[in-house]
């Protein structure tokens, strides 16, 4: 009884879950003008996707900032959370490690607002710098900083504080400590954060509206402005694209990963058999 | 290590501390100046309960505290300033702070390739230490594929590797159960006297200094309160802190009546102490006397021997109560007598025969009785 419930419990979640997804995926290929009925099968969309230029361009932008500031924002986050938890006294250390956070409590639109009006009249000022690209960047790097530095603190306080110690008992100077020993057992958090930010820049749609200028539409942006029109089942087709691309890189990831535990399996077994021998 | 060929030079003091003080946030004495020697060769035990302060003495020889006041000087050098990363002073730490990224090779290695050693060198020596450790198949092995007594011997291993002037070993067994203990703790000693390297171990666990440590600080609120072989602490304490912290003891409270070069003895409430060597103090003073319960005899009759020297008993050195409790541990057992005065003591008998040859049982009376040369006078 229980085992039955439980069962389909799990499926309900999946259902919840995924459903919406995968339908998504069936009408993408659905030949229908609308996006809710379907007429029948075809790869019309598809089609229509390649050669739709704003589309194809807004994709290209969308990955571009959100590598980019993916990777200003573990820079920075990294470095945030190494000296919040290592420096356990220096001055404004208490505002710092407050401030860091704050951008995860506030509201996307009183960040986006607020940096549009700095931005604003510094381009008054100085005529610089001009909406585009690169104040994206920014305001999507200021978002993932905050995300990066919750990530990487985290791991930084689970792990001993004795092996840099270790470290430097061993001869390492400071900055080799750092590279030596605190880098490579950071890095499992380093690639999650990354990834998470990554994903909180590709699918912002506040942030961006608020800093792009003309010419600067990131997908969200140009998703989010069609729906307003009136969808069509490109946008399916878009998806579909962008989840058969996540699916196939974790998979792919997941396999390396387990061969990998499987190779250092075999290792220790053989480690055992050497030492009985 | 270039400081290396001084230590040959000044062979009598390796390690000399002067003054040496850490005071926290102003406030809080960690340690409270403190003037330690350290010969070559020499295994050294800092021993105190939680929060004594051993740690941040540990840890100010390691350079990872900078002390408030006073001096460190390794082999004539004052190395109170330096880095740890500097210093030829290695630690092996208390859960060993092994790299789990690196394996048991290149967690060894680590120290040598900070160095700059030619690569065959490193492999060398590498080598000849997972020999010492007999670790030589588990090289490969990253740390948390190893049992707990192998992951202590690599961190050994690894604290060895620069061949430092000093070890510095940090509850070495802590994390070991107590069977793994008394195996790894002579292995230890015996690796250590192999190498021949001068060690200073911290530890809150008096048996691990008794059996490793050829001197003993017995340290309490940042201070030492004796500093001696593991003998002299224990069987000739200073102070009630010390008799009480090394082993079991009970504690006699009273008066000097007799005070002879040769002799002096002590009234107390339960009974006289005749004690067979002088004191430093005079008729009348009041002192404690400490007495180990295994320096105590049993028996169900009132003693009628001989405890000194053909002296008669008499009234000296014995006194009756009442068994009220019984503790086995097989070797040797410990009845709990309780004395006219309230005052409790217990007497740690031997089981040198199967049966339990003391006949006594809960609710007996029962006579203690122990030789002249049994006990201590404390003044302090």
């Amino acid at each position: 009884m229980n085992k039955i419930f439980s069962k389909s419990w799990m499926i309900a979640v999946y259902v919840f879950l995924y459903m919406p997804i995968i339908t998504l995926v069936v009408f993408s290929f659905n030949d229908s003008q609308l996006v809710t009925v379907w007429s029948h099968a075809s790869i019309r969309w598809y089609h229509v996707l390649v050669h739709d230029r704003e589309l194809i361009s807004a994709v290209a932008l969308s990955l571009r900032i959100a590598f980019l500031s993916a990777l200003l924002s573990v820079f920075f986050g990294t470095f945030t959370a190494f000296a919040l938890n290592r420096y356990k006294r220096f001055r404004g250390r208490t505002l710092l490690s407050s401030m860091a956070s704050t951008p995860l409590v506030m509201p996307d639109v009183i960040v986006g607002l607020s940096l549009l009006l700095m931005l604003v009249s510094m381009q008054q000022w100085w005529g610089f710098p001009e909406r585009g690209l690169l104040t994206i960047l920014l305001g999507h790097a200021l978002l993932g900083t905050a995300y990066a530095t919750v990530v990487v603190t985290s791991r930084l306080r689970e792990m001993d504080g004795k092996l840099d110690e270790a470290a430097m008992d061993l001869g390492c100077q400071p900055f080799q400590v750092f590279k030596l020993v605190t880098l490579p057992l950071l890095a499992p958090a380093l690639v999650s954060a990354f990834l998470l930010t990554f994903t909180l820049s590709f699918d912002d749609v506040v942030l961006s509206s608020f800093l792009s200028g003309p010419g600067y539409s990131t997908l969200p942006m140009v998703v989010f402005s069609r729906a307003r029109l009136g969808l069509n089942p490109t946008i399916n087709a878009v998806a579909t694209v962008t989840i058969t691309v996540v699916s196939i890189a974790v998979i792919v990831s997941s396999f390396y990963q387990s061969r990998a535990e499987r190779k250092r399996k075999l290792e220790v077994a053989q480690a055992y058999s050497d030492s009985n021998q | 290590m270039a400081t290396a060929p001084k230590a040959k030079a000044v062979r009598e003091d390796l390690l000399r501390v002067e003054g040496l003080t850490k005071i926290y946030d102003g406030a809080v004495k960690a340690v409270d100046n403190i003037s330690l020697t350290v010969t070559t060769g020499e295994i050294f035990a800092l021993l105190g309960g939680s929060g004594c302060g051993k740690s941040t003495l540990l840890r100010m020889l390691a350079g990872f505290e900078t002390p408030t006041q006073g001096k460190i000087y390794l082999a004539g050098e004052d190395i109170t300033h330096l880095p740890p990363y500097k210093r030829p002073i290695n630690m092996m730490f208390q859960s060993y702070a092994l790299f789990p990224h690196l394996s048991v090779w290149e967690n060894i290695a680590f120290g040598l390739k900070r160095d700059g050693m030619p690569k065959n060198d490193i492999n060398d020596r590498v080598e000849s230490l997972l020999g010492l450790v007999q670790l030589t198949k588990l090289a490969k092995r990253k740390p948390h594929q190893l049992s707990g007594g192998q992951q202590q011997r690599v961190a050994l291993a690894r604290s060895l590797a620069k061949r430092p002037q000093l070890l510095l070993l940090d509850e070495p067994l802590g994390a070991l159960d107590k069977k793994l203990r008394e195996s790894t703790q002579l292995e230890l000693v015996n690796i250590i006297e192999e190498v021949g390297v001068t060690c200073v171990l911290v530890t809150h666990d008096q048996e691990e200094a008794m059996t490793m440590a050829s001197r003993i600080a017995v340290m309490s609120e940042g201070s030492f309160m004796q500093v001696g072989s593991p003998d002299e602490v224990y069987e000739m304490p200073n102070s009630r802190h010390v008799a009480d912290f090394i082993g079991n003891v009970n504690i006699f409270d009273g008066v000097v009546e007799v005070d002879e070069p040769d002799h002096v003895t002590v009234r107390c409430e339960e009974c006289v102490h005749y004690v067979g060597h002088g004191i430093s103090g005079n008729t009348g003073m009041s002192v404690s006397v400490a007495l180990r319960p295994e320096k105590i005899l049993l028996s169900k009759n009132k003693p009628q021997g001989e405890f000194n020297k053909g002296k008669p008993q008499g009234e000296f050195n014995w006194c009756e109560g009442e068994v009220i409790e019984i503790v086995y541990f097989g070797a040797h057992t410990t009845y709990h007598l309780k004395l006219a005065s309230g005052l409790v003591i217990k007497a740690q008998e031997l089981n040198s025969t199967r049966d339990l040859s003391c006949g006594l049982t809960w609710g007996d009376r029962a006579y203690a009785h122990w030789s002249d040369l049994a006990m201590v006078v404390l003044t302090q």
